[in-house]
């Protein structure tokens, strides 16, 4: 197993009135370099699982597993762990503390105890992952930044350290759809030229079904489905039963198929349903 | 000179400078004009930064125009003795709902604003259980509201807004944290409310759905009005939206993808069942 969990379970203050049972016997494996989407309502356990997968959260019981090996609480562990595996919260600017562009993406590695010389070329390196020119960035207050810059910036921040996997929660929420589109084409090129394993929460469907190897649905904190995209997106009832939506232009092809046009409906992006639309219709024609 | 009974907001050559902003030369919002009638359902729309935040601040009195005026039911929202009533009149829901949650619970935190209104207990509790009915909150009102999901949060910062009963409501991205089912709930909601009870609304949306779904879209690019006109106008202006790095509903953007491939599509098509329908009825014809 890459990484995953074993029958997790997480239940918030246990033995308070207010004890919540956020996470009830979770099991599932993401592989090596998938391109992951968790996806559910909200308050079914998204950013509680999330939290999870890299230390921040203890386990009330099961385990959470990292290349075969459950992630215990030994602190240099944990810390060694992070290094490995990156998490970017959601609206992580936010939490920006540091007076500058540079300090804020230097303070992990910092943190790590690398020295200045590794630390500048680490935050350069970090900021140009992301598309962003650390020469015209670096000394600027990360609160002078667009919306989309500093969701970047918080990015790099993450990828400072080289993560070898990428974790985040639901990164696009107030994004317009320029930067959005941007921000998914970064963790493409992340996920396919640096080979980093990536796991995304989201609601944004449009960008995001067409990249997902495997997709995990939770309801209510617990798991409803996993698997491949086109297997849970084809549960089509069983989403719609839990709140949840198909990707806009799936939900197309499905209202062409309900009128009798014989298109595919495991369609996630607009290429993909223009090409299957030619298809049908030239046929048709001829 | 009074405004007309019907306007409810009106904004009169507004600019806007943040005052010690990096830029201070260059406003932040410059010769907004714009007037919105009482019951009217407006979406407001731009790419992040263009100034939709400032001008919903500026509606609510959070901000007052540097140069200009804008006029509440008629008061100029300069004045200080009036605050409380241009703020009775216009209700703001924030996009991050962390901001607005004051109470304990999340009952009071719904009844907060209520509370000042002198209003028989009986009554504060009706509007309270009615109001968290309709948004599928009930079961959370004993709940403290900093134990809630992000999307939960947002739900109750809403009804918060809503139990007030408002003549206008400002919502700015109010659906960017929700699930697809709490954005339906959420914008059926405000939609009822605006036809049921004549209340207008200001929506800011990256979602052209969203935007397609409203009376009248007003677009901002760089602190500029770039357009106003009928939803189904500005929203099918496709080469207009690109050209600001917007874009159209999904079905907008696979018609106009079609029509390249010499699909006699009408020029009109919005939503997915006039595309659907129009794909269908093409194929009959031929
Ligand atoms: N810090 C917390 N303390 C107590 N309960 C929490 C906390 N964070 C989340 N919860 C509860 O746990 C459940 C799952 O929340 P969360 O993981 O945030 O869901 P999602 O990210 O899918 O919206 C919800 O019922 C929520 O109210
Ligand atoms: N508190 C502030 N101080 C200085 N400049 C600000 C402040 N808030 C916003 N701005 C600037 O004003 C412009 C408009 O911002 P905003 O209204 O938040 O845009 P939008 O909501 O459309 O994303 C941006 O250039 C932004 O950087
Ligand atoms: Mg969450
Ligand atoms: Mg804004």
């Amino acid at each position: 197993m890459f990484i995953g969990t074993e029958q997790l379970t997480h239940t918030y203050m246990p033995g308070t009135p207010f004890a919540t049972k956020a996470l009830h016997d979770i099991s599932f494996n993401f592989k090596q370099g998938d391109f992951a989407l968790i996806i559910g309502p909200s308050g079914s356990g998204k950013s509680t699982l999330i939290q999870h997968l890299n230390g921040l959260l203890k386990p009330t019981s099961g385990q959470v597993v990292f290349e075969g090996k459950n992630i215990g609480s030994d602190k240099q562990e944990l810390l060694r762990l992070r290094k490995r595996i990156g998490l970017v919260f959601q609206m992580p600017e936010e939490q920006f503390f540091s007076e500058t562009v540079f300090d804020e993406v230097a303070f992990a590695p910092r943190n790590q105890g690398f020295d200045e010389n590794e630390v500048e070329n680490k935050v350069i390196e970090a900021l140009e992952k992301t598309g962003l020119d650390p020469n015209e960035l670096r000394m600027r207050h990360p609160f002078q930044l667009s919306a989309g810059q500093k969701r970047l910036v918080a990015i790099a921040a993450v990828l400072s350290l080289n993560p070898e996997v990428l974790i985040l929660d639901e990164p696009t929420v107030a994004l317009d759809t320029a930067y959005r589109k941007n921000l998914f084409d970064l963790l493409t090129g992340l996920n396919h030229k640096e080979k980093l394993t990536i796991i995304i929460s989201t609601h944004h469907l449009d960008e995001a079904a067409a990249l997902a190897d495997r997709v995990l649905v939770l309801k209510q904190g617990e798991l409803a489905m996993f698997g491949p995209a086109v297997e849970v997106f084809g549960r089509r009832e069983e989403l719609y039963s839990l709140g949840l939506a198909l990707p806009p232009v799936t939900e197309i092809m499905h209202g062409l198929a309900e009128k009798g046009m014989p298109v595919s409906t495991s369609v996630y992006t607009l290429q993909e349903a223009r090409r299957e639309i030619n298809k049908v219709k030239r046929r048709d024609r001829s | 000179m009074a405004a007309q009974p019907s306007t409810i907001i009106e904004a009169k050559d507004v600019d806007f400078y943040y005052p010690g902003g990096e830029d201070a030369d260059s406003p932040a919002l410059s010769g907004i004009n714009l007037t919105v009638n009482q019951g009217e359902y407006v979406a407001l729309v731009g790419p992040n930064g263009s100034g939709k935040t400032t001008f919903l601040k500026l509606l609510n009195a959070l901000l007052i125009p540097t140069h200009g005026q804008v006029l509440v039911k008629g008061i100029s929202t300069a004045v200080e003795s009036t605050l409380p009533e241009v703020r009775r009149v216009c209700g703001m829901i924030f996009q991050n709902p962390d901001n607005q949650l004051v109470a304990t619970t999340v009952e009071e935190d719904i009844a907060f604003g209520l509370e000042n209104l002198a209003l028989p207990p009986e009554e504060i509790r009706n509007r309270v259980f009615k109001t968290a009915a309709l948004l599928g909150l009930e079961k959370l009102l004993s709940q403290p509201p900093h134990l809630l999901s992000g999307g939960e949060k947002q739900r109750v910062a809403i009804a918060g807004v809503l139990v007030m009963e408002p003549e206008c409501i400002l919502m700015d991205e109010p659906t960017a944290m929700l699930d697809p089912a709490g954005r339906r709930d959420v914008l059926n909601t405000v939609r009822e409310l605006n036809r049921n009870r004549n209340i207008a609304v200001i929506h800011v949306t990256h979602f052209p759905e969203e935007a397609a779904g409203t009376d009248r879209v007003v677009i901002l690019n760089e602190g500029k009005l770039a357009a106003d006109g009928a939803s189904a106008e500005v929203m099918t202006d496709l080469q207009f939206l690109h050209g600001l790095g917007l874009q159209g509903t999904t079905a907008v953007e696979l018609a106009a993808l079609l029509r390249q491939d010499s699909f006699p599509l009408p020029p009109q098509i919005l939503y997915n069942r006039e595309l659907v329908d129009s794909l269908c009825s093409l194929g009959q014809n031929s």
